[in-house]
């Protein structure tokens, strides 16, 4: 595991919309081989958007200081569910948000007095891959996400903003309308308008 | 045929990881039934994927990288030595020989009592009722069981109402419920179920307040209602 490796951190650039393919390559690497080298290269990449993700928005359960823990606790996850992981129905990074997604709920969990008479159904039994296996249209996964950072990127600012808050910044719409002061409906139907066009640019396709 | 979902604003929540546990258990029963959903949540998850591939990137010490190579390493060495124990413990009998308790969704399995038998109240002469631990505070977790061609005593909800339908069907106002139909009940939407007539109907609820009867009967057996979240 050497430094240069973790500094190799520049993805396929694929503008024909062909799948960008390196790091759901590399996981895949790192579920079927075990493979170190591939892991160290997705830790340098993904490492810093984990740990951005956390300091981009502190919570009282969540603390910054907390934000090296989650990266360790993410990608360690990482490394021991890589074996389930399947590039066909899944980008690595979208794979790797549920992941960090599953922490995340966890680490707060933990630090709040639920844990105690919750010891039965665990985050991965809410979020749980076996559904994933079940038949369903296939998406193509990772093309899509190029085509969502795109359409993304056209939305209307504060359609872009509401999705930011709830995927990014973890908030509820309710806490979002408490602290922008917008009436609740007016959060929903942003979030809702937002992913429309987003669903709407991938049907064009 | 699964006819009523989650919305997206719900399951956007409960893809990004927002929405309230006892919620979510609701949500994660429901795609267990719906494919239609399941496609949607997989859609929104690629959302959260490609946000986080753009999103800020923060320095990450060399050591965090060392410590986790030692913990992967760590464990490598203990899973020589481990073994999976992926079985599900053994039902209390009461609940592995009622024919409604069985082939549940797995989320809902989970929350039943391993080493009891499950605590059925009567809540009205055709309706009764068994709260689960569910890990929160919040909501109360309950299965609500109709009896065959019961009609349940009409009923407000003092608050957010969700209902998934895991076995038999039910019909209000509005329309028929299925295996598989999530319902949200707003505060002050009042109705009256009707269980099928062909069986008993089991569904799986969370209720943030409790739930108001109307009525006389409402008026005679409200006193004695409440929320225990768990």
């Amino acid at each position: 595991m050497t430094q240069t490796l973790m500094n190799h951190m520049k993805g396929d650039e694929s503008p024909g919309g062909v799948r960008d393919d390196t790091w759901s390559r590399l996981l895949m690497q790192v579920g079927q081989e075990r493979s170190q080298q591939a892991f160290a290269r997705l830790f340098g990449h993904f490492a810093p958007l984990i740990k951005g993700f956390c300091l981009a928005n502190p919570s009282s359960s969540l603390p910054g200081e907390a934000a090296d823990e989650l990266v360790q606790e993410v990608m360690f996850k990482v490394w021991t569910k890589a074996p389930s992981y399947d590039a066909s129905k899944a980008a690595a990074s979208t794979w790797i948000f549920t992941v960090m997604r599953n922490c995340r709920i966890d680490m707060i969990r933990r630090n709040s007095r639920h844990q105690v008479n919750s010891a039965d159904v665990e985050v991965d039994d809410i979020w749980d891959e076996e559904l994933d296996h079940q038949p369903f249209v296939r998406l193509q996964q990772a093309r899509n996400e190029e085509m969502i950072q795109r359409s993304f990127a056209t939305l209307p600012i504060e359609q872009k903003q509401a999705l930011t808050q709830v995927y990014m910044q973890g908030k509820s719409h309710s806490e979002i309308a408490e602290e922008t002061g917008l009436p609740l409906g007016t959060v929903k139907s942003r979030v809702r308008m937002g992913l429309k066009k987003i669903q709407a640019s991938l049907g064009k396709r | 045929m699964i006819k009523h979902h989650p919305d997206h604003n719900l399951l956007t929540e409960y893809c990004a990881g927002t929405l309230d546990w006892a919620l979510c258990l609701g949500i994660t029963t429901h795609l267990h039934f719906c494919s239609e959903c399941r496609n949607t949540v997989a859609h929104l998850n690629s959302i959260g994927g490609s946000l986080l591939a753009q999103g800020p990137q923060e320095q990450v010490s060399q050591d965090v990288f060392t410590n986790l190579m030692a913990q992967i390493q760590a464990r490598e060495t203990a899973a020589v030595e481990f073994v999976a124990q992926s079985t599900e413990p053994p039902l209390h009998p009461s609940i592995s020989k009622d024919r409604m308790l069985t082939n549940l969704p797995k989320v809902v399995r989970k929350l039943l009592p391993k080493d009891k038998a499950l605590r059925w109240q009567t809540v009205s002469p055709n309706l009764k009722m068994a709260r689960l631990t569910a890990g929160q505070d919040k909501y109360e977790v309950a299965f609500h069981r109709i009896c065959s061609g019961g009609k349940v005593a009409q009923h407000d909800h003092g608050g957010l109402e969700v209902t998934v339908v895991l076995k038999g069907s039910f019909s209000d106002g509005d329309g028929i419920y299925t295996p598989g139909d999530f319902l949200v009940r707003q505060p002050g939407e009042v109705h009256r179920p009707t269980a099928a007539q062909n069986e008993d109907c089991l569904c799986f609820s969370i209720c943030e307040a409790p739930v108001r009867l109307t009525g006389l009967l409402g008026r005679l057996v409200n006193p004695f209602l409440s929320v225990k979240p768990a």
